[in-house]
Formats: structure tokens, sequence, C-alpha cells
């Protein structure tokens, strides 16, 4: 091959790839225009159902900046008349918890709801699961304040049997929440 | 095209998780409920029947150099499509799969069978070889997830039957939890691959055994 037919054939390579690429996103653009809005409403459906598990009535969302995010592990609040519902992820056993902390105005925990965790499946996910033991780990949280810390680490919290790496970043959410509720007097 | 060959080959002779030992980082992650192992056991089904078609019909296109980027570009597509589908229609499944979705692009199962089937043969048998190959990993993956869900949290049929808690079989303090850990996960994949050797061995012994005797 001399030099002429070789450019020709890499011109040729080039091409072949960069065609196959931009009919690839082209159909990714079209199944992303359909999937794209009920994703969103999937997540914002979610986040409004956990507001209103720890904060009934709702809240508005605050501006970011106004308030002290906790070196990044509050990511949104919201306010009523009633209290706070803050949005923290902390990291967990397996990559972040995104949950919802409820604060009442006098600084105590109203409830919490998990929205998306990736802990494992029997042990971790409990603390976000529908079971009696995910119910009642929540709950215990109703009307702490103050910084809170698992019964391992010598704190009030009872971890989960089996999960207490979750347990303490359930907890770490609910001190950043705690905190940031404070900071905002 | 030798439709019963193929299938027993995407079952059993061949199968990607106990044979090929293909896509063995999903198997051992997320057969931890029915729910999970049927989900991911057609989502890559219907990507590997999807790619192998593309690949199979673009074989004379696509240049031998550029194949694995060809590949891996036609296959991320598909995987991303499937992914977007989820989300948006089955956010409870995409929910538990987590991140093992967009892994499917890196599945050594889909590749491979590419590489060693679809840019080969036809288009028609690249379909098949996908469907079966796809039913192969879905039925290891299902005999894992029922094992390990059964043995690990006393479960059957979890995020599916009984409306998601599943049937709870073995009562509550019993159940070995190691089996939904990763170690479980080891050793349910061991015992299953060698429970496949065993029926292996023994189906050739039978029709060793058979032709002896004519």
């Amino acid at each position: 091959m001399n030099g002429k037919q070789t450019a020709k054939y890499v011109i040729r390579l080039g091409v072949t790839l960069f065609l196959i690429t931009a009919i690839v996103a082209a159909a990714l653009a079209c199944v992303n225009s359909i999937t794209a809005p009920r994703i969103a409403a999937e997540t914002e459906r979610k986040t409004q159902e956990a507001i209103e598990k720890v904060l009934p009535g709702g809240g508005k969302a605050l501006e970011p900046g106004s308030y002290d995010d906790q070196g990044g592990l509050v990511t949104q609040v919201y306010a009523s008349d009633t209290g706070y519902a803050v949005k923290v992820a902390p990291s967990g056993f397996d990559g972040t918890i995104t949950m919802m902390v409820g604060v009442g105005l006098d600084g105590k925990v109203l409830g919490i709801s998990i929205i998306s965790h990736t802990e494992t499946a029997g042990l971790g996910a409990v603390a976000a699961s529908d079971t009696p033991d995910g119910e009642s780990f929540r709950q215990q949280f109703k009307g702490l304040s103050g910084t809170l810390s698992v019964k391992k680490d010598g704190g009030t919290v009872d971890q989960l049997s089996g999960a207490t790496v979750t347990s303490r970043g359930v907890t770490r959410g609910v001190n950043a929440a705690l905190a940031c509720v404070a900071g905002l007097g | 095209m030798n439709v019963k060959k193929q299938f027993t080959e995407g079952l059993l002779t061949k199968n990607p998780v106990t044979v090929q030992l293909l896509g063995m980082c999903s198997t051992l992650a997320i057969t931890t409920s029915l729910f999970n192992g049927l989900g991911m056991g057609l989502s890559v089904t219907i990507i590997l029947i999807c790619s192998n078609v593309m690949i199979s019909a673009l074989r004379k296109v696509i240049p031998s150099q550029i194949r694995i980027a060809a590949y891996i570009v036609i296959i991320a597509g598909f995987v991303t499509i499937v992914d977007l589908l989820l989300q948006a229609f089955l956010p409870a499944l995409s929910q538990s799969l987590g991140v093992f979705i967009p892994l499917i692009v890196v599945n050594c199962i889909i590749l491979g069978r590419a590489e060693a089937f679809a840019s080969k043969n036809t288009v028609g048998a690249s379909a098949l070889d996908g469907l079966f190959q796809g039913i192969g990993y879905t039925v290891a993956l299902v005999v894992m997830c029922v094992i390990r869900e059964l043995l690990g949290s006393g479960t059957f049929g979890g995020g599916l039957l009984n409306g998601g808690l599943g049937y709870q079989i073995i009562p509550d303090p019993y159940p070995a939890m190691k089996l939904v850990m990763p170690v479980g996960g080891f050793l349910t994949l061991g015992m299953v691959i060698a429970f496949s050797q065993w029926l292996m061995a023994r189906l050739e012994r039978n029709a060793k055994k058979k032709e002896a005797a004519k």
C-alpha cells in the first residue's frame, strides 16, 4: 500500500466510526427526549413524598447559600411554619444515602425518610425498607436533638444488626440536618 | 442454523455464567432477590439480542481494525437506552439494580458474543444466540437469587411477589445473613458451577452409554 492509499484507508476507518457514533448519538437523543421528563417527574415526586413524610404540609425550598451545608452533606432545605425538611446525602456502607430529615422549630427531629440508597440487601437496606425493623430504626430518631451517635460508638441510636456502617451514615445525616437547622436560628 | 445446539449451548454446555465465567461482577453483586435476578437477566437478554443483531448486520461494513471500538459504541448505546427506559418506566427496578445497569456496557458476555459469534454469523443466528445466551444468563442468575434469598433472607420472590415483601419461608432469626453478602455470592456461585459441571458430566456419560449400547 502506498502513502495515498494508506491515508484513504485511515480516513475510511475514521468516517465509519464517526457514522456509527453519530447514529447511536441520534438514537440516544430520541430516547432521552421521551424519558427525561418522566425521570425528572419521578425524582420530583419522590422528593415531595419524602418531604410530606417528615414535614406534613410540605415546605418552600430555601436558596442555596442561605444555609450552612455542613461540608456538602446538606443538599437542599425546605422551610414551612412548623419546621424544616432537610435533604442530606451522607455516605453509607456502599455509596450515598439520600434522605430527608424533618426538624421542628424546637430543633428536634420530626422524622426521617430515605429517598434512595445502594446499601446491601437484607442488611443496610433494612434502614429504608417498610419492614418492622426498618420502621422502628427510623422512628427512633423522632424527638432527638443535639449530636447523635450509634450505641456502638457510645451513643443512643440503636444500630441495625449487621449494618453499623449504614446506621452511622444515617446518624451522620441526621446530625448534619440538626446542625444546619440550628445554624438557621 | 442449528437451533437445538444453540439452545443447549446457551443454557448448559456454554452457559455464560457457569462455563464461560463471563459477567461475574453483576452475577455476584445483584443476585440477592428474585426481582433483581429477573430484571437484570431480562435487561441483559434484550441488550444482547439487539447488539448481536446490529453487529451481525454491520459485520461486513465495520473494518476489523476498529471493530472493538464500533462494538463498544453500539453496546453502550443499547445499554443507555435500556437504562433510561428503566429509570423512566420501572424506577423501582432501576433503583434496585443501581450501577449494574450502566455496567452492562463492560459486561464481557455482550462483547464476548459480539466478537465470538455475531461478527461471524448471520443476523438470524445471532439473534437466536443472543436470546439463548441471555436465557442461560437469566437462568443462572435466578438459580443464584433463589438460593441466596431463601437461605440468606428466608424469603422467596422478594421485590416481586406478595406486594414486594416476598413470602417468608424461613422465620426471622434463622436465615444465614452471610449469604446475601459478597462472600455468600462466591460460595453460591461455586456450588452452582459445580452442579452444572456434574450435570454435564452425567449427561455426557449417559450419551456415551447409549452409543455403546448401539
